[in-house]
């Protein structure tokens, strides 16, 4: 392959994994990195061969673009499919963002299910709710059968507001560990 | 933070911030990483850009510190500062006492020398 064939097909690459940016933004990626090529080539000693090996694989190149802009919409975003997606992308990235994506999962699925017991609870009263017996929790949630007949129910109406206000507080902090996280990435690699 | 401290004197694009970064001090980035994050700051708003026509015979993207990117880079630069001042601090001791080892291993060596003649 000559060098030629080379350069344009990197810039191919490069553009065809930009799709979730702007066309503008796509454009002006390309033109800047087909300049950073044609003028790198152009030094002493090197080639378009190894400047394209020192900008490292196109797909790497493109989703560090990608990356930038799932990070930055994310730290403005309350959309937890959105917060999630890059909070799995900092997990890739490092320990502490393994340890914030199970952390989010968990916030939502708590956040949620305290949600859904409350909505439960208003629609279906005999079906939802918290048993306890012996002292322990045994049954939590929306249930057409299982409740063992022995528990007796705490709380009753009661879990509607408290349902509603524990889970739409677990949502919360939840958003705001994300999108913290995220931000403390961002400065971390601000150091570069 | 490199990155913005390389466009403090004025304008440059993205392979001059690359060799700058280069000759002014140790850090050899990979390349691929520089631009992602010049499109970042950018988007942040502490970087300007602007296309200029080369005598090289194609446009070249030039970068610029804003108002805010100034600010900020001051800031940091100050946070850093007193942050590796402090370390330094820390780190003193350590340095001395290898210094003082090396020269007690360079006496020591000597004699050894000197043994067997």
């Amino acid at each position: 392959m000559n060098s030629e064939m080379q350069n344009d097909k990197y810039l191919t690459v490069l553009r065809s994994h930009l799709g979730t940016l702007t066309a503008a933004e796509r454009e002006e990626i390309v033109r800047e990195i087909a300049a950073h090529i044609r003028d790198s080539a152009g030094e002493p000693g090197a080639s378009v061969e190894s400047v394209l090996l020192r900008l490292g694989p196109a797909e790497d190149l493109a989703a560090q673009y990608r990356d930038g802009l799932l990070m930055r919409r994310a730290s403005r975003s309350v959309s937890p499919l959105l917060l999630l997606r890059a909070a799995l992308r900092l997990a890739t990235k490092s320990v502490s963002g393994i340890f914030v994506f199970f952390c989010s999962v968990f916030g939502y699925a708590f956040g949620a299910g305290f949600v859904f017991i409350a909505l439960a609870k208003s629609i279906v009263p005999a079906h939802a709710g918290a048993w306890v017996q012996d002292g322990r929790l045994v049954a939590m949630g929306a249930f057409e059968y299982g409740i063992p007949p022995s528990a007796h129910e705490i709380l009753g109406v009661w879990i509607i507001p408290l349902g509603l206000i524990a889970g739409s507080l677990t949502l919360v902090l939840t958003t705001f560990l994300i999108r913290n996280s995220l931000k403390l990435s961002q400065r971390l690699q601000e150091r570069l | 933070m490199a990155a913005l401290a390389s466009l403090w004197n004025g304008r440059l694009y993205g392979l001059e911030i690359i060799r700058f970064l280069e000759t002014q001090s140790q850090l050899s980035l990979a390349e691929g990483t520089v631009y992602p994050v010049l499109n970042r700051l950018k988007s942040e708003g502490l970087l300007d850009s602007e296309w200029v026509e080369a005598e090289a015979g194609h446009p070249r993207k030039y970068y610029s510190l804003t108002e805010v990117g100034r600010s900020r880079l001051r800031h940091m630069a100050e946070a850093w500062a007193s942050f590796s001042s402090g370390l330094s601090r820390l780190l003193e001791p350590v340095l001395q006492h290898s210094a003082e080892e090396r020269a007690t291993a360079g006496v020591s060596e000597l004699k050894e020398e000197k043994i067997p003649q």
